[in-house]
């Protein structure tokens, strides 16, 4: 997409219906309107239930559960303390653990993805369009296809262990995507040349111009790069599957998955983890819910 | 003379340099990361296909056996089977709910931020939660079985083979449909923002146009604005193919290693992984890999035929 990702793109997006009324009448119209909101609120409810059914059901009893009731009767605590109290290892563990991964994945895709993108963007090197190219192509090569391969090299560089040296493997391999390395570069291009010129009369080297003068102007792609590996990363579910072998240093998703397993039809208790796996990101997206947006409709690729 | 010819080539070379040793420094790497872990992988995987290659144990090479082995494998066939099964209804499916979507929300509406961040959120959540939800809400006693009863629809459900109370997941002809469901559902909110932006790209003068000429609602969505959206069309379509070939996280969670019930569940990716990890048999897996991406790089082609040429993004 060569579309920029302008602050707010999706919320400046111009109605369309409105611009060009259909030929009906007045009462067409209103009827018409009814007819979107239902749609939409309709929608919306199919959105929604499914999460508001999860929380309730995590404060009922286990016979209540069953029930189609939405107040919670009596209310309880138990299956908080049922699903707590029997995940190995604890909350705390499974959360230090995805976000130690989460926290270092990101770091490394803000670092390596700038580093790269800036470079694809400005700098002229020989193979530059192949490279690029090729980084790109890496985008349509489905992860699973490296299962093998790349389970073999973490492998014999010693990162299938049951020392906290495994967090590595799964760091390295997810360290650099493309979709962000794509995501700084079509930031970049959008930065007027002007910036650049005026930093090498002054006499600034390229590091010190990417560092000193397009870093800070890369705001939004560093915000929306942040979310999307954060996001990615904290769900993620096939290379922790595949790499951490001590439950110790499972994430939340890992450890959800063989507690389901344990826990067939204890609901309250399952879905008060399943509460906790997505409430972070939840109050991310709360909060940051506009470069959300934006990181998706500019990288074009799923987080 | 040599003074001057030095100052020369400064002025060519010599400002050119700096930018190239930047150049090669910043992508030196990420770059490396990339050739070793993907794209020397592939061709790391390519090669292990053609071996018996385990954990332990001799190795031995083997040419083309282990791709044999997986085309004559029943279950390989059924992964193949249900993975296809899944992209063939899947993807269209997500792509209208897309767009349908896109287009009622593109419309100026009271809250419109609300509902496209409320159609956007399940694709956010972890594909563990939200599969185990989707799992609660589907089992027997559940939501969707409580609901239809309370509307009164069990006599159609009935009428097409389903149990009052269903247990949709678990039941062989069921299984798949309902992962299906679930994908369709946490992924129409993304499709709509990728058809957002490419809605906005059509210019209202259009619709003026077609307007004026007495075009309807439905008319000028028909001849105007699915016609215009093919880029978008090939771009989103593109996208679910790819990651609809690799769905395994729900299929795991839901059915387990072995795809239950009755390898209902087993996609090529679970069959892969599967193969890999707990039979340990590497040089098989990687030749089911290696399948598996010659069905993509099929797929990418026909559907280039259908659509035309990648638009320039």
């Amino acid at each position: 997409m060569t579309t920029s990702s302008s602050p707010g793109a999706i919320a400046a997006i111009r109605p369309i219906e409105a611009a060009a009324p259909a030929p009906v009448g007045e009462r067409g119209r209103k009827l018409r309107r009814v007819v979107v909101y239902v749609l939409l609120i309709g929608y919306a409810l199919l959105m929604l239930v499914p999460f508001a059914w999860q929380i309730i059901t995590s404060f009922k009893t286990e016979p209540d559960a069953a029930r189609l009731t939405i107040i919670p009767d009596p209310f309880t605590l138990a299956g908080w303390e049922r699903g707590f109290g029997s995940l190995h290892p604890g909350i705390p563990q499974l959360f230090f653990n995805s976000m130690v991964i989460a926290i270092a994945v990101t770091i490394t895709n803000l670092i390596l993805g700038s580093m790269m993108g800036y470079a694809f963007a400005r700098l002229r090197f020989p193979l530059r369009t192949v490279l690029f190219l090729l980084v790109l192509a890496t985008l349509m090569i489905p992860d699973q296809l490296r299962l093998v391969p790349v389970y073999l090299i973490v492998r014999a560089i010693g990162l299938i262990t049951d020392s906290p040296l495994n967090y590595l493997g799964v760091i390295l391999i997810m360290a650099i995507q493309a979709q962000m390395v794509f995501l700084f570069r079509q930031f970049f291009l959008t930065i007027p040349r002007d910036l650049e010129e005026a930093a090498k009369i002054d006499g600034a080297g390229h590091f010190t111009t990417f560092a000193r003068v397009m870093l800070p102007l890369a705001g939004p792609a560093i915000a929306a790069v942040a979310i999307l590996s954060f996001q990615g990363t904290w769900n993620s579910f096939f290379w922790p599957l595949l790499i951490l072998q001590s439950p110790d240093h499972w994430t939340l998703p890992l450890a959800l998955f063989s507690f389901k397993f344990e826990f067939r039809t204890d609901w309250p208790a399952l879905m008060s983890v399943t509460v906790a796996a997505i409430v972070p990101i939840l109050l991310i997206y709360i909060f940051f819910q506009r470069y959300f947006v934006q990181g998706v409709a500019a990288s074009g690729v799923k987080g | 003379m040599t003074a001057s010819r030095f100052v020369a080539g400064r002025g060519v070379k010599g400002e050119r340099r700096p930018e190239l040793i930047a150049g090669i420094a910043l992508i030196s790497v990420p770059m490396l990361l990339f050739l070793v872990l993907n794209i020397g992988a592939i061709f790391y995987a390519a090669y292990i296909s053609l071996w018996r290659w385990g954990l332990r144990g001799p190795r031995a090479f083997l040419g083309t056996s282990n791709y044999e082995a997986a085309l004559s494998d029943p279950i390989f066939i059924k992964a193949v089977t249900n993975t296809f099964y899944y992209v063939i209804i899947w993807v269209p499916l997500t792509m209208a709910l897309g767009l349908f979507l896109a287009i009622i929300v593109n419309q100026k509406l009271r809250g419109q931020t609300f509902f496209r961040a409320t159609f956007y959120f399940p694709a956010l959540a972890s594909s563990a939660a939200i599969t185990v939800v989707w799992i609660f809400l589907l089992q027997p006693s559940g939501l969707f079985n409580e609901v239809r009863q309370i509307f009164g629809l069990n006599p159609l459900f009935r009428a097409l083979g389903f149990a009052d109370d269903q247990n949709w997941i678990a039941t062989s002809n069921t299984a798949m449909n309902s992962i299906i469901a679930l994908n369709a559902w946490t992924t129409s909110g993304t499709i709509m923002l990728f058809y957002l932006t490419f809605l906005q790209t059509i210019s209202k003068e259009i619709y003026e146009a077609a307007a004026i000429d007495g075009a309807g609602a439905w008319q000028a969505f028909r001849s105007i604005t699915f016609p215009l959206l093919r880029p978008a069309h090939f771009f989103v379509a593109t996208l679910l193919f790819i990651g609809g070939f690799q769905l395994f996280d729900q299929a795991l969670i839901a059915g387990g290693k072995g795809g239950e019930p009755n390898n209902a569940l087993t996609t090529i990716v679970l069959f892969i992984y599967r193969s890999a990890i707990s039979d340990s048999e590497f040089g098989f897996a990687a030749a089911v890999g290696m399948i598996l991406l010659v069905l993509i790089f099929t797929v990418t082609l026909i559907q280039r035929r259908v659509f035309g040429d990648a638009p320039t993004w």
